[in-house]
């Protein structure tokens, strides 16, 4: 009888720190998304329904056709598509080149991947807004030098390019972890399985796609549904490379909640931020049901 | 027995004591960055207790980008600080919700004496005063005396002069500018663009409260920033006013508008600084302008502790004190004695001092600063994107803030 309580009294500390730190905050988001309130009048509060899920459809004040919340999320969707597409697709050609028989010293290079990662992401982006920098930066400084560009690059000041610029740091900043995990996934793959294929006349890319990729498919999957919840989330970077601007071009969904709760107040409030918030938990709770499925079927097959 | 009366005796002793000595606290919010140290401010609080034996000054600090969620997260917490240093600029939105007190019967008419009118203004709301103010600034333009004469440029006493100052010096195949310009999505962007749309006797909100933002005056502001943004570095868009000063110590462009510390950073690197006021646009009968802002105390309506917050406030911005702070920090003064002092004598003060009469406060009337700040900057990045002309896109920042006034 001991021995059963024990794995539960274990738990405890962690279902404690969950519900304190998960479930409560959560449960006071849900219940403010369903309230009238703001920061500006913290001792007023009034119950208005679905008012403020309404409110996501129907908020137009800088374009006419899309209301605020779904140009955020549609801007979101793509912010967060590039990034993990860079992450991906970049994350599996540097796992598969760590993994080549034919590199020579992997074990610096398996370090110095993973500094990206560990710096500060707050200190990443400041960093890049500076090697951006069309004055004093360096990369325009070398494109410069190679004579491929005329005049310096202004990365940041034009809202297509500071939308693709954004999600490319943010990408560096994921890459590492991509990396790092897919390469993981490829050192399990048994040998003998390549030894096999090689004996029945199977090239290079047959080997890649009948062999490396269902094997890592597992992995691969799991990194890229984390990344993508991760992505979704992100902030810092935007943040401090453009803060939503020029415009409104890099305003992704989690900018904007940002600024329906502390900068424009009287049009938004916490309620209103709440429900936005909500939204977007529902939806990455979405995509980690799908792809948890998918997983589970592609661990049966 | 005779023991354990003894223990009991002093054990009361110590316990009653104790509750006697029990402290007053006091809960002080400051940021720190832009040249506020922890150490500077909390050798004032030091100082204090020193005097107030009784007294415990907890201060508590914040960036300077974090402050206004700070003081509103902890307002609703229901737990504000008793003294919060604030930009002035926020005074309408915390008096609306009732988070700060009116401070008119604290301040004694000698206290009031000491400023300018001008910096009364900047903390005036419906009549009422709500804060006492800690740091001010104007600008003038700081340029660079060996680029003016490389190019034969003389001092701009208009704005024809400026927009050709700005041509004359524009080399950029030399990586040489004529203007350094600031357009991101900060706060010091728009006081950037204010610095024309005072200038051009323009405002974002009259004196009775009106719109107009999409005046005329505006609109000329707004398209001569964009004019003159053609012979600034290129990306504007980039670049925030703080930043602005490593171009101009690289010795890459002609001039800008900037705080005298900055002035004197660039003087430091060798570079020979030369100052002139911001002149008058075409729409306006003053020769110079300049924004001016400033940063305040006030006291927050849960504070238990109203008389020791003011207390602590009057001591903060007693004469001396603020003397030694806009020394350190290189402040223009809000004291009107402050001039006279031998530091705001040299030159390089001068055209700062002489500005204060010229000035009109950053956000007076404004009910919802960061609302207001967030329009008017997507309405500088749509002219200078070509997104939209600057009538179109004063309008629209108009619309938004006429919504944001009511």
């Amino acid at each position: 009888m001991k021995r059963k309580a024990v794995p539960y009294i274990l738990l405890i500390p962690l279902i404690v720190a969950f519900a304190l730190f998960l479930v409560y905050p959560l449960y006071k988001v849900v219940e403010t998304s369903f309230y009238k309130a703001s920061f500006l009048n913290p001792f007023y509060r009034q119950f208005v329904g679905l008012e403020n899920y309404k409110w996501l459809f129907t908020f137009k004040l800088f374009d006419p056709k899309l209301s605020y919340f779904l140009s955020a999320f549609k801007r979101s969707l793509l912010w967060v598509a590039g990034s993990v597409g860079i992450k991906v697709a970049l994350g599996l050609l540097g796992a598969l080149l760590l993994n080549s028989k034919y590199l020579i010293g992997k074990k610096v290079y398996r370090t110095l991947v993973i500094v990206p990662w560990a710096i500060p992401w707050a200190m990443a982006a400041m960093m890049w807004a500076w090697t951006l920098n069309s004055e004093f930066g360096i990369l325009n400084s070398i494109l410069m030098h190679l004579h491929l560009i005329k005049a310096p690059v202004t990365f940041l000041a034009r809202p297509s390019s500071a939308f693709i610029t954004t999600f490319v740091v943010d990408a560096w900043v994921g890459l590492p972890f991509m990396i790092i995990m897919i390469l993981s996934g490829l050192q399990s793959i048994p040998e003998n399985l390549y030894e096999a294929a090689t004996i029945d006349g199977a090239g290079d890319l047959t080997k890649f796609f009948k062999i490396t990729l269902p094997m890592i498919k597992p992995v691969l999957l799991t990194v890229t549904l984390l990344s993508t919840v991760w992505t979704f989330n992100s902030f810092d970077i935007i943040w401090i490379l453009t803060r939503g601007g020029p415009i409104r071009a890099t305003e992704t969904l989690p900018i904007a909640i940002y600024n329906i709760s502390f900068l424009m107040v009287r049009f938004g409030g916490i309620g209103k931020a709440s429900a936005m918030t909500i939204a977007q938990v529902i939806f990455v709770s979405v995509i980690a049901i799908f792809y948890i499925r998918t997983l589970e079927k592609g661990v049966e097959a | 027995m005779k023991k354990f009366v003894v223990f009991m005796l002093v054990g009361i002793l110590l316990v009653g004591t104790m509750t006697f000595a029990a402290k007053r606290t006091l809960k002080v919010l400051m940021p720190i960055g832009g040249g506020y140290t922890i150490e500077d401010q909390e050798a004032i609080a030091k100082e204090f207790e020193k005097a107030h034996p009784d007294v415990d000054i907890q201060m508590e600090f914040v960036g300077w980008g974090e402050l206004w969620n700070k003081i509103i997260t902890s307002i609703g917490a229901g737990a504000a600080p008793d003294v919060m240093y604030i930009g002035s600029r926020w005074i309408p939105a915390l008096a609306d919700m009732g988070a700060i007190i009116p401070l008119d019967k604290y301040i004694t008419p000698e206290k009031k004496a000491l400023y300018y009118k001008t910096v009364w203004d900047t903390v005036t709301y419906k009549g009422h005063v709500w804060g006492v103010v800690r740091a001010m600034s104007t600008k003038v333009f700081i340029y660079n005396k060996a680029l003016f004469k490389k190019y034969g440029v003389k001092v701009p006493t208009n704005w024809d002069e400026l927009l050709e100052a700005a041509k004359k010096i524009y080399h950029p195949d030399q990586g040489i500018y004529g203007i350094a310009m600031a357009g991101k999505k900060f706060v010091s962007t728009v006081t950037q663009f204010q610095q024309y749309l005072y200038a051009n006797d323009g405002r974002i909100v009259d004196e009775n409260g009106k719109v107009v933002i999409n005046d005329s005056k505006a609109v000329k502001a707004l398209e001569f920033y964009k004019e003159l943004s053609k012979y600034a570095q290129p990306g504007i868009i980039e670049w925030k006013r703080e930043d602005l000063i490593k171009l101009f110590e690289a010795g890459k462009v002609g001039m800008y508008i900037d705080h005298v510390h900055n002035a004197r950073k660039a003087m430091e690197k060798g570079i020979d600084v030369g100052f002139f006021l911001i002149p008058g646009g075409p729409d306006s009968i003053k020769r110079y302008s300049t924004v001016i802002v400033t940063d305040c105390i006030s006291i927050s309506s849960q504070s238990k502790n109203v008389d020791l917050a003011i207390e602590f406030l009057n001591f903060m911005t007693s004469f001396e004190k603020q003397k030694e702070w806009d020394l350190k920090l290189g402040f223009v003064p809000p004291m009107v004695k402050e001039k006279d002092l031998p530091e705001f004598q040299k030159w390089y003060w001068k055209p700062y001092i002489e500005a204060i009469k010229y000035g009109y406060p950053e956000a007076v009337g404004i009910k919802d600063w960061e609302g207001t700040q967030d329009a008017i900057l997507d309405a500088i990045h749509s002219v200078l994107l070509g997104v939209t002309d600057a009538k179109t896109a004063l309008d629209q920042a108009a619309r938004i803030i006429q919504i944001l006034q009511k």
